[in-house]
């Protein structure tokens, strides 16, 4: 199994990479391979099972952009065809239609979905996530039936996707459905993007970590590997109920409040 | 009507200084929050001192200001700081109040104030610092910072023109701030632990500022921290004008260039953060006109708070408080590598939980995964008590860093831990805290010290029975 991190060297905020060093943890015989901003990405010319992206500082995302830019139309193609993405934190805005700050447009995304990143100079945004992974969701996932799986993470970010006509043009793609915590936006009824097997989300935590059964899920329908048993499964479940107990709680806080942070009332 | 609110504002948090002592609070920033509630732009109105001397970075500020406070006063300066209390906006008002008579005249020669790099933007504006230390740029939290870079762009944009930058030269964060600015760079020319390649999680510049091709360490301490160059353009570290050199951990001095001086200065600990610390302090001095010999007299009466490590030894045990800050990967990180490297078995009680995170709402962790937990994985580490709101998450991020299950204890309430002590004969038990449990981590220390007791006595008992 090869799985391919893109630019690592400036993708690699918030602990995200973490995601990858799981499942290396968790499936030995995967073959990471770290593609820097100078190398063309391998999984446009050999079989790559996923590709993986995670959240760099906005300097960050606008060097990215200059290298994915000019591979907008063979991207798309692999999406199309159900290549494995994973892209986690403000990576995800990449994909976008733009990227604005302060209300000027700083950077024009991918446009693999029609969303416009919009994000503050001065304030972040931070809260808890709680929400459902619905595996049955995609039309050709052979398992209707299947039960939702509780998702569980943290956002800690400068900004917010919206929909360029309004969030419908999101909320069809979500890939998790809010329970506690705000999705794409403060009114969006989804948090992240899922096309065929492009999977995006703004939730960081490690995700991976953090959610040992969609991760176990994702390894055996996404990867296709027949995984037993996950590195360390009953401590990370242990860590899993837990988390998911206290963000259940209406008494635990959504919201980080400290330093100049956006409030929303 | 500007000037009566200034005065409003200052004899309303006179007044509230009063009332705190009577009612025995102290160290709190109540004060500048009423004065800048009724006169936003106080700091601007206030008298300055003759110097303003500013200190900002991630790590290691509040140590470079005790120092810069401690060896001025120590020329018989009157120094107006900020070290018991918070370092935004209001804690510097509060610093400024407490040192004003009540025509708003500042009392002191010199202000030495250690500032929060995020609230530059809103300090600077209205108070220009003469000189402006920053001692490096790393992560901090992630809510309230998010990432090195964009501190260094609050900063760049705040930066009042005259301000003379005093920078680390070994972090290319820091030494990129305000590039327009007159400045002064130090480092450390070479270490005897030097690596070229980084051996930690966070690594926070690895391509080139001017090209984006990956950069080259020639000499690396930890992280981000060290001398580069880019292979591609030939962009490197800038050139040094404090060089520390020849590092003796015998005698613990170490050697300091500047242009046609060379002079040995005593460290104060064998950590490469400290010496960092040390040699902040002296280029400070040293920019304001001090000579190497007046420097070194003052560096030696210098005195310096040992909140942050604190040491009891009880019949061949030693109790260590060590602060390992919270939501903070490279702070931990640094204690970690440090802990791991002292000799000899040792356990540890790890309770860096963020207790006002956990009041209101459920703590960020994603800076464990930031943080070297692998560093704590060695065999002379025998047991690792994980406890607080957070144990749950340590176990597995310790499990992550291939600790084996044996040497890990897992203990709901901090003030229990102590309980899962195995105490090894001989050996050093470290309990390793965050900002925010300071007090606790000293309740959680004695009750260490107690089971030691415990156990001397009951084998004293033994001996004699």
């Amino acid at each position: 199994m090869k799985i391919e991190i893109l630019y690592p060297e400036i993708c690699n905020l918030y602990g995200d990479i973490a995601n990858i060093r799981f499942l290396k943890q968790s499936i030995p015989e995967a073959e990471i391979i770290g593609t820097p901003l100078q190398d063309r990405p391998r999984f446009l010319d050999e079989p790559v099972d996923m590709v993986y992206m995670g959240t760099t500082t906005e300097n960050g995302q606008i060097l990215a952009l200059e290298q994915l830019r000019f591979l907008r139309e063979q991207i798309a193609e692999h999406i199309e065809k159900g290549t494995n993405f994973l892209i986690t934190g403000n990576a995800m805005e990449l994909f976008g239609e733009r990227i604005e700050e302060d209300g000027e447009e700083v950077a024009r995304g991918l446009g693999i979905f029609q969303g416009i990143a919009r994000r503050s100079s001065i304030n972040r945004f931070n809260s808890l996530f709680l929400g459902t992974f619905d595996p049955g969701k995609a039309k050709d996932s052979g398992e209707p039936d299947a039960e939702p799986i509780r998702i569980v993470g943290f956002k800690s970010q400068f900004g917010h996707t919206y929909g360029e006509n309004g969030d419908k043009d999101l909320d069809p793609l979500a890939l998790f459905t809010p329970e506690r915590g705000p999705g794409m936006n403060r009114y969006a009824e989804g948090e992240g993007i899922r096309i065929n097997n492009f999977f995006a989300t703004y939730v960081i935590g490690p995700l991976l970590i953090l959610n040992p059964p969609f991760t176990k899920w994702y390894i055996r329908h996404q990867l296709g590997y027949d995984i037993r048993e996950l590195a360390f499964e009953a401590a990370a479940m242990d860590s899993y109920n837990c988390r998911v107990e206290e963000y259940s709680d209406p008494k635990t806080g959504l919201y980080y409040w400290g330093g100049t942070t956006e409030r929303w009332t | 009507m500007k000037r009566l609110k200034f005065y409003m504002a200052l004899w309303c948090a006179k007044l509230s200084i009063i009332a705190l002592k009577m009612t025995g609070h102290r160290g709190t920033d109540f004060p500048g929050r009423i004065a800048v509630k009724i006169c936003p732009d106080f700091l601007r109105q206030a008298g300055v001192p003759g110097r303003v001397l500013g200190v900002t970075g991630t790590n290691g500020k509040t140590t470079v200001c005790n120092l810069l406070i401690s060896m001025l006063k120590a020329d018989g300066k009157k120094v107006l700081d900020n070290n018991q209390g918070s370092n935004t906006i209001t804690g510097l008002t509060t610093a400024f109040i407490r040192d004003m008579g009540a025509g708003g005249h500042c009392r002191s020669d010199i202000a030495v104030l250690e500032i929060d790099e995020r609230s530059s933007r809103v300090v600077f504006p209205l108070m220009e610092p003469d000189f402006l230390l920053i001692n490096n740029l790393t992560r901090d939290s992630i809510m309230r910072n998010g990432h090195p870079e964009y501190i260094s762009r609050v900063l760049t944009r705040a930066m009042p023109a005259k301000t003379k930058l005093i920078l680390n030269g070994d972090d290319l964060i820091a030494s990129n701030v305000a590039p327009g600015n007159p400045r002064a760079y130090y480092g450390i020319e070479s270490l005897p632990d030097d690596v070229q390649a980084c051996i930690n999680l966070v690594n926070d510049l690895q391509i080139c500022p001017k090209c984006h091709s990956l950069l080259q360490y020639t000499n690396r301490r930890y992280h981000h921290i060290g001398r580069a160059f880019c292979p591609e353009c030939g962009f490197r570290s800038p050139k040094l004008d404090y060089t520390g050199a020849d590092v003796n951990n015998e005698d613990m001095t170490f050697e300091v260039s500047h242009g046609d001086w060379k002079h040995r200065f005593r460290i104060l600990n064998d950590s490469v953060f400290n010496i960092y610390n040390v040699l902040a302090a002296i280029s400070y001095l040293s920019e304001l006109g001090y000579t190497p010999e007046q420097i070194d007299g003052l560096l030696s009466k210098a005195e310096i708070v040992k909140s942050r490590y604190l040491v009891d030894e009880i019949g061949g045990y030693r109790v260590i408080r060590q602060m390992s800050k919270d939501r903070n990967a490279l702070g931990s990180s640094r204690a970690f590598d440090y802990v791991s490297h002292q000799p000899g078995d040792k356990e540890l009680i790890m309770m860096m939980n963020n207790l006002s995170d956990a009041a209101v709402w459920s703590e960020n962790t994603c800076w464990l995964y930031d943080c070297d937990f692998e560093f704590l994985n060695r065999d002379n580490i025998k047991n690792i008590v994980v406890t607080g709101p957070r144990a749950k998450d340590y176990y597995l991020r310790l499990k992550f860093a291939g600790v084996d299950d044996d040497r890990i204890s897992f203990v709901h309430d901090e003030i229990d831990s102590p309980n899962a002590l195995r105490l090894y004969e001989g050996e050093d038990i470290y309990v390793l805290y965050g900002t925010d449990s300071i007090d606790l981590a000293e309740k959680v220390a004695g009750k260490a010290r107690e089971k030691i007791e415990e156990k001397i006595s009951g084998n004293a008992g033994r001996r004699a029975g």
